[in-house]
């Protein structure tokens, strides 16, 4: 493989997409103080994130999207949770249902961020059901909403659309 | 009007989610009953820690500053809250060196080994944490190399803050007290009341108000709040002795018939850079 072929979409996507799956991790164990401050639970999920730029950003003939979600979902199960199928099934859901939405809305900022936000609603509603399936949920619905669901969608949604434009940029170069 | 669903994409999805369904609870399962994840996992774990050990340098640096900041603000006050309490401290100290000294030389005298209170530590560093809604987990950077076992209880700061969950050969996994899955916070502890002990073990964590819960405590002994809860190093692995919390109150349980008793745990479950893995000596053996 020639040097310049490195930096092509489909070599520079999926290691982004696994940097950013222990990035998660990193912050969630070094900022752990603020984002779980009694009695808020935020999640940072900047895997789907990247995710979701691949949806919005339509990157699916260079770049076999189906296959890395399967494979960080498994990665994600294996190294955080130990338990597998929970969240190989909240990455594939959240990007079926971006995708379907994707295709009933334009392409603008503002309809891009409602996509990501029923993706991640639906990726944390699967989790919370998979926890009843397992018997480790401990918190109500009403809470879960409150205190987890929604400051996590407005950290995570901020997030992306601050970086937006320059990954719209940086996909465009490296197609 | 356009049918969304074909017949065959039913099916698919049925079959998808029996197959989902019964890889959660069978890994859940799996998990709880093997002492050491299959080898091919726990390479894939170690791998995984080494990059996470990098990547975790510049972002615990960042958490690092961010709370150093925060701490800042209050220092003040803190300060001199805290001098007021340094004096008394020096002098539990004095006194727990030589109860301490004197327990050693009565132990030998009675030609005990090791007992219960007794145990090593190995101390280890967070490198991540689970970004997911349940099974919040830690993953620090001492595993099996280490002789870290299944079961092992894990402190930071001022208390226990879970167990080890799960060991690879350079990394294990800790499952915080707040985490409900069995294996996470159902440690034998006791409470010192005014008139004698009540054992027990913690049967769940409620995760709305912050607090351990022991539940179906049928002794009559009184319990209040503020009164201390340790572990009482009944079961083997777990050393007696390990600070757990605070009762914060005691209320009946939805029958009457027993007592349940809400504890504030002493450690902070929110910053854990640094843990200390307690090994129990007799335990271990």
């Amino acid at each position: 493989m020639a040097f310049w072929q490195l930096t092509r979409l489909r070599v520079v996507y999926p290691v982004v997409l696994v940097f950013l799956l222990f990035v998660d991790g990193s912050l969630m164990a070094g900022m752990g103080g603020i984002f779980t401050a009694f009695p808020w639970y935020i999640l940072p999920t900047l895997t789907l994130g990247w995710l979701f730029y691949a949806v919005q950003f339509e990157v699916e003939p260079d770049v076999p999207l189906w296959l890395y979600v399967i494979v960080i979902g498994v990665l994600f199960d294996m190294y955080y949770t130990g338990i597998f199928g929970t969240y190989t099934l909240a990455f594939a859901v959240a990007v079926a249902v971006m995708k379907q939405c994707h295709k009933v809305l334009d392409e603008r900022l503002l309809s891009g961020l409602s996509v990501f936000l029923i993706g991640l609603v639906s990726f944390l509603v699967v989790t919370y059901v998979a926890g009843f399936i397992i018997g480790i949920a401990n918190v109500s619905l009403t809470t879960f909403f409150m205190f987890e669901v929604l400051p996590t969608v407005i950290l995570n949604t901020v997030i992306v659309a601050l970086c937006y434009y320059p990954t719209l940029s940086l996909f465009q170069f490296l197609r | 009007m356009r049918k969304l669903f074909s017949s065959r994409a039913v099916v698919t999805i049925i079959i998808a989610f029996i197959v989902i369904v019964g890889l959660i609870a069978g890994s859940n399962w799996w998990a709880k009953r093997t002492n050491q994840p299959p080898f091919i996992q726990r390479f894939g774990n170690d791998l995984a820690g080494g990059v996470s050990r990098v990547i975790s340098v510049p972002t615990t640096a960042i958490g690092r500053t961010a709370n150093s900041i925060g701490n800042l603000l209050d220092t003040f006050e803190e300060n001199q809250a805290l001098k007021s309490k340094i004096d008394e401290f020096a002098q539990d100290k004095v006194r727990l060196q030589t109860v301490e000294e004197e327990n050693a030389s009565l132990k030998k005298q009675l030609k005990l080994e090791a007992t219960l209170t007794d145990y090593k530590t190995v101390s280890a560093v967070t490198i991540s944490r689970s970004p997911s809604t349940w099974q919040s987990q830690l993953v620090i950077n001492k595993g099996l190399n280490s002789g870290l076992k299944k079961g092992m209880p894990v402190l930071a700061g001022a208390g226990i803050i879970g167990r080890i969950s799960e060991v690879n050969t350079t990394n294990a996994k800790v499952a915080l007290i707040s985490d409900t899955s069995e294996d996470a916070n159902r440690f034998a502890i006791t409470i010192k009341g005014e008139n004698g002990d009540v054992n027990g073990i913690v049967t769940s964590f409620n995760r709305e108000k912050n607090q351990l819960i022991m539940g179906q405590v049928t002794s009559d002994n009184k319990i209040k709040s503020g009164d201390l809860v340790e572990t009482s190093g009944l079961g083997g692995v777990i050393p007696s002795g390990l600070y757990v919390g605070k009762v914060a109150s005691v209320s009946k349980d939805d029958y009457g018939l027993s007592k349940r008793i809400n504890i504030e745990p002493a450690a902070d479950l929110g910053n854990i850079t640094t843990v200390v893995v307690a090994v129990s000596e007799i335990g271990a053996q």
